[in-house]
């Protein structure tokens, strides 16, 4: 066992206070009473009937649907999310320089992300890969002068998806920029007495300096790519079509929930999704001992 | 005190020791405005729509000079909606962002300083039930938080909006833990040896060094509030309340035609806010007071 | 010592919170001066577009005068926030007195309790139904009940744009035509002009419907337990039918019927489509947008008259939970009956219901809307009663259909394979509504 610090119980729950107040008030009921819904059948409507383990028994034997979106909502996950963040960590780096016009650079980097989710943002990202949209009339500008029916084929529709994430990457990139910004200068300045080149910098300096934050983004960003709903729900008019291309996991819920009435089903999906995403942000944690290096530790 | 008086300096990696032009600065300038620019295509074509006929935005799609131009979408939209003047949105979303926003901020650094240096009965599982809270996936917890929210009398207003937020959100929480995470220990000791308690650390010491986590918090709350349609639109019945985002959808309608000059306009104006606050906490993430001025 | 001062901290912060709560704005509206009558407030919610919210505000104006002890306060979203809005508002117990309905959510308000059966105030004549005919005030009765007053009727259109027809040296179609007499137009436009010939008769949950009523048969079956059509036969010959028109290239694929934004997108605005499918309160934001004459046809036949029917277009209904039924259910006869609210309504929640008011708004209508009262009042005479109404699930068969209709139209499976699939899926959703 390692050296145990002193508990500081009054103090801790001082600070904390205002977080277990909220939970307590707002939260811990809800969520609860979810919970309880995912074993009854509820419309909304009338009182729920408890059935049991019946909506998880018709989830994982009987829903094709829930599977087809799980599979999509994998490779959104997959995808984007390392696609985003390797992005968002290549731009921050661009930016964290002591260079003229990198305010303004930062700037209109970072703007694409304020668009949001909004319904502006969904039709002009349809617009874009619609048969006479940008990217075909880009396409066809290097030579290749075949339509690329973007929203015909399932995995590509998805992929639009995908391209969006990754395009909204500011909010990784302003977390990455404000950790580099963090990193104290005598590190690099030490490292290049020791003659280690920009490459060697970033892998024995920036890296392993930055990896509580990377450890931050990584965690936040695939529990907020499990949870994706917005663009979707607008992208497909809340379809998730073509072929339920991009009938991503909390589509799908939100079908069942809001246009179908089957609120214990949701919730029953809902608490699927929160085991798994729970799981796997503990296995986060737990291997993030072997790389993810803390000041506070001490040396 | 004075040991742990931290020095402004604009750092990183690669500093810029001359202004002598390198080939290497231009490839650098060319790379980024260029990738800059393909980023900022869809934000040029929201702008231009904004000046479109609403009857010819899709038809002309393609084309990125409007014939004619028609400034006529601003002074439309700015009218509002049923007599609902637009600067109505806009106000009610700013107290509603501004509000959400401040406690945020300072409710998740407090609790932040909680979870990341005070070791504490029962510290793991309150940060297990934290990031719990954001796995579960909103849409089953809005009947019953409605529901509850409904006994407290607090529909049609802006308080199951707003009041929430001022109990530390979790996103803020976590990402402000592994700032303060990424601080040096020392200098809380330092800070100790001065005669500091944990008030005193965490005003003079942590908060100082997080500015950049403060920043980054400010700027993402205030626009994750300003586009939130979801708890606006559950919250809010009457038309005088409602926020832009909930507004701006207002022009539309899929059974008849749609105003969407005035919602592309609207939106362009309602980015002006969420721009202008990024402007200025942005400065705070750039010069970020490092820690170099210890020793 | 330092103890308590944490502690003393924590409570102020966690009280001024809690005070600061109680300042945020509240929206206690003041009660109105009158004599007399008790005043009272109602609620009331619809969904639309800006024009709607305009004049709908001046109805209640005008209502709020001639009423001074009522206070309507108003409630308006667009079509998507609009349900998610009403549905907590229907688990708390807090449904608007009066709320506006469609048909493909009546069911689900209706069935569980949450809306009042308005029978005892059309009889007691608080509603006000004498120029409204027996047949339209039917259609917002579930198993006996009238839980809504229908606001207006559509219709079933095929909107047409004859000149361009015409220029491409076809014939425009006689009121009779067929379904075969559809297809050759439809594949001749494209084949001569290189344009779709008609829009992808989307979504399929309304046209599908239609074909099977001029068989005589029915989507759904009267208690709402299972599908109403028996012979999967007119399902496959639907479906054939446009797989044979969309492997033509003479309507568009479902990908590029999903990927239009709105009526100013839709195919015949743009002009790259003759003929668009369409319910007729549509036909005026056509003419907006399009901005050049387009014409009103019947959809074909054999058996238009069994085909064709008076579709309420949307309802008001008063919640259960409303503690004004009898004010609201004046509101709703001032909304149906009154001829100077009318007049600003103009037809825009369909043609109206009461013939007083049919008659009485017609000089300020504008000549688009003439020509889609004319074209309704044409239907009305060669119509026949209303299938069954959508029963409870039919959101979620509905989508089926559309994921079946998808996977036919890009040829995943065939149109028997989807008859069987849709068959056995619909009913063993509708199954859930039996006892």
């Amino acid at each position: 066992m390692k050296f145990r610090p002193k508990q500081d119980n009054l103090a801790g729950y001082a600070f904390i206070a205002p977080f277990i107040a909220g939970f307590l008030m707002f939260t811990i009921i809800p969520m609860l009473a979810s919970l309880y819904l995912s074993f009854t059948s509820y419309d909304l409507f009338s009182s729920p009937q408890w059935i049991g383990l019946d909506n998880f028994t018709e989830m994982f034997t009987n829903d094709e649907k829930y599977w087809s979106s799980v599979k999509v909502t994998l490779i959104y996950v997959l995808a984007g999310v390392p696609l985003r963040l390797a992005f968002a960590l290549f731009i921050a780096m661009q930016l964290n320089r002591a260079s003229r016009g990198v305010g303004l650079y930062r700037t209109l980097f970072y703007l694409p992300s304020i668009l949001g989710g909004s319904v502006a943002v969904a039709i002009m990202w349809r617009n874009i890969f619609g048969n006479e949209g940008m990217i075909n009339a880009l396409l066809f500008f290097v030579g290749i002068d075949k339509q690329i029916l973007w929203y015909q084929d399932p995995m590509k529709a998805l992929w639009t998806l995908i391209l969006l994430a990754v395009w909204q990457f500011g909010s990784s990139m302003l977390i990455f920029l404000a950790g580099l910004k963090n990193i104290p200068k005598d590190y690099y300045e030490a490292a290049s007495v020791d003659g280690a080149n920009a490459v060697q910098q970033f892998f024995k300096v920036t890296l392993p300096l930055l990896s509580p934050i990377i450890l931050f983004n990584l965690v936040m960003q695939t529990i907020a790519a499990f949870m994706t709903f917005t663009p979707a729900y607008i992208i497909s008019k809340g379809e998730g079509g073509p072929l339920d291309g991009t009938l991503l996991y909390s589509l799908y819920l939100f079908q069942k929930a809001f246009s179908f009435f089957q609120m214990g089903y949701a919730s029953a999906m809902a608490w699927v999704m929160l085991l798994f995403v729970a799981l796997l942000t503990f296995v986060f944690f737990k291997t993030s001992k072997y790389w993810v290096h803390y000041e506070s530790k001490g040396e | 005190m004075e040991t742990v008086s931290a020095k402004v300096a604009v750092n990183g990696p690669e500093p810029v020791k001359s202004k002598r032009f390198r080939p290497r600065n231009l490839f650098y300038h060319l790379f980024t405005a260029g990738l800059a620019i393909v980023m900022l295509y869809p934000v040029i074509w929201l702008l231009i729509s904004s000046f479109k006929e609403s009857t010819s935005i899709f038809s002309t799609a393609h084309s990125l000079v409007p014939d004619p131009w028609i400034w006529s979408n601003y002074s439309e939209g700015w009218k509002g909606i049923a007599g609902q003047p637009f600067l109505t949105f806009i106000k009610n979303s700013l107290i509603i962002v501004v509000l959400s926003t401040a406690g945020a901020v300072i409710s998740s650094a407090l609790i932040a300083y909680g979870f990341a240096r005070i070791p504490f009965a029962g510290k793991n599982f309150w940060f297990a039930c934290m990031m719990l809270t954001m796995m579960l996936p909103h849409e089953v917890v809005m009947i019953p938080q409605y529901i509850l929210f409904a006994k407290l009398g607090w529909i049609n207003t802006f308080k199951p909006i707003v009041v929430p937020h001022w109990f530390g959100y979790p996103f803020f929480i976590f990402l402000m833990v592994q700032f303060i995470r990424t601080i040096p220990v020392d200098l809380d000791e330092a800070a100790k040896i001065d005669g500091c308690g944990r008030f005193g650390i965490f005003f003079k010491v942590i908060l100082p060094l997080i500015t950049p986590a403060l920043a980054t918090s400010a700027i993402f709350s205030f626009y994750w509030r300003w586009e939130d349609l979801i708890n606006p639109v559950l919250y809010l019945n009457s038309p005088d309340l409602y926020p832009v985002s909930l507004a701006l959808k207002l022009f539309l309608d899929s059974e008849s035609a749609s105003n969407w000059g005035a919602m592309f306009a609207m939106s362009v104006v309602s980015l002006l806010p969420v721009i202008i606050i990024f402007f200025i906490f942005q400065k705070y993430i750039v010069e970020g007071i490092s820690t170099t001025g210890l020793k | 010592m330092k103890k308590v001062v944490y502690a003393a901290l924590s409570c102020m912060m966690t009280f001024s919170i809690a005070a600061c709560s109680s300042s945020a704005p509240s929206n206690e509206a003041s009660s109105s001066t009158v004599t007399g009558q008790e005043p009272i407030k109602l609620r009331i919610a619809w969904w639309g577009g800006t024009p709607r919210h305009e004049y709908t505000k001046k109805v209640i104006e005008m209502y709020e005068k001639q009423n001074p002890h009522v206070q309507i306060e108003e409630e308006y979203a667009n079509y998507d926030d609009y349900w998610k809005k009403l549905a907590p508002q229907a688990a708390a117990n807090q449904l608007p007195d009066i709320i506006q309905l469609d048909t493909s959510y009546f069911a689900q308000y209706a069935n569980k309790g949450q809306l009042e059966d308005l029978t005892p105030y059309t009889q007691n004549g608080t509603i006000d139904v004498s120029s409204i005919t027996e047949d339209v005030v039917a259609s917002g009765k579930l198993n006996d009940k009238l839980y809504g007053m229908s606001l207006g009727v559509n219709a079933l259109t095929v909107v047409m744009d004859e000149e361009n027809v015409k220029k491409a040296g076809l014939q425009t179609p006689a009121p009779d035509w067929t379904w075969d007499d559809f297809e050759k137009l439809t594949i001749e436009v494209k084949n001569k002009t290189g344009s779709f010939g008609s829009n992808g008769l989307y979504p399929p949950d309304v046209f599908l419907p239609y074909y099977l009523r001029t068989h005589g048969q029915h989507m759904y079956s009267a208690d709402g337990t299972s599908l109403g059509y028996t012979d999967d036969s007119l399902f496959v010959e639907y479906f054939q039918r446009k797989l044979r028109l969309v492997e033509a290239g003479a309507i568009p694929t479902p990908d590029l019927q999903a990927q239009l934004k709105g009526i100013e997108d839709d195919f015949i605005v743009k002009g790259t489509a003759f003929m668009s499918w369409n319910w007729s309160n549509q036909y005026i934001g056509f003419m907006e947008t399009a901005k050049r004459p387009l014409a009103l046809h019947l959809p074909p036949g054999p058996n238009q008259k069994e085909g064709m029917f008076l579709k309420p277009s949307m309802f008001f209904s008063i919640a259960s939970n409303s503690k004004h039924k009898e004010e609201a259910a004046k509101f709703i006869s001032f909304f149906l009956n009154d001829i100077e609210a009318n007049k600003l309504i103009k037809g825009d929640r369909g043609v109206p219901v009461s013939s007083k008011v049919l008659e009485g708004i017609k000089p300020v209508l504008s000549p688009d809307q003439t020509r889609v009262f004319e074209y309704v009042n044409e239907v009305s005479k060669n119509s026949s009663p209303l299938s069954p109404m959508d029963p409870p699930g039919s959101a979620e068969v509905i989508k089926t259909l559309k994921d079946i209709s998808e996977q036919i139209l890009f040829k995943k499976i065939t149109p028997e394979e989807g008859a069987a699939k849709f068959r056995q899926k619909a009913n063993e959703i509708l199954a859930k509504n039996k006892g």
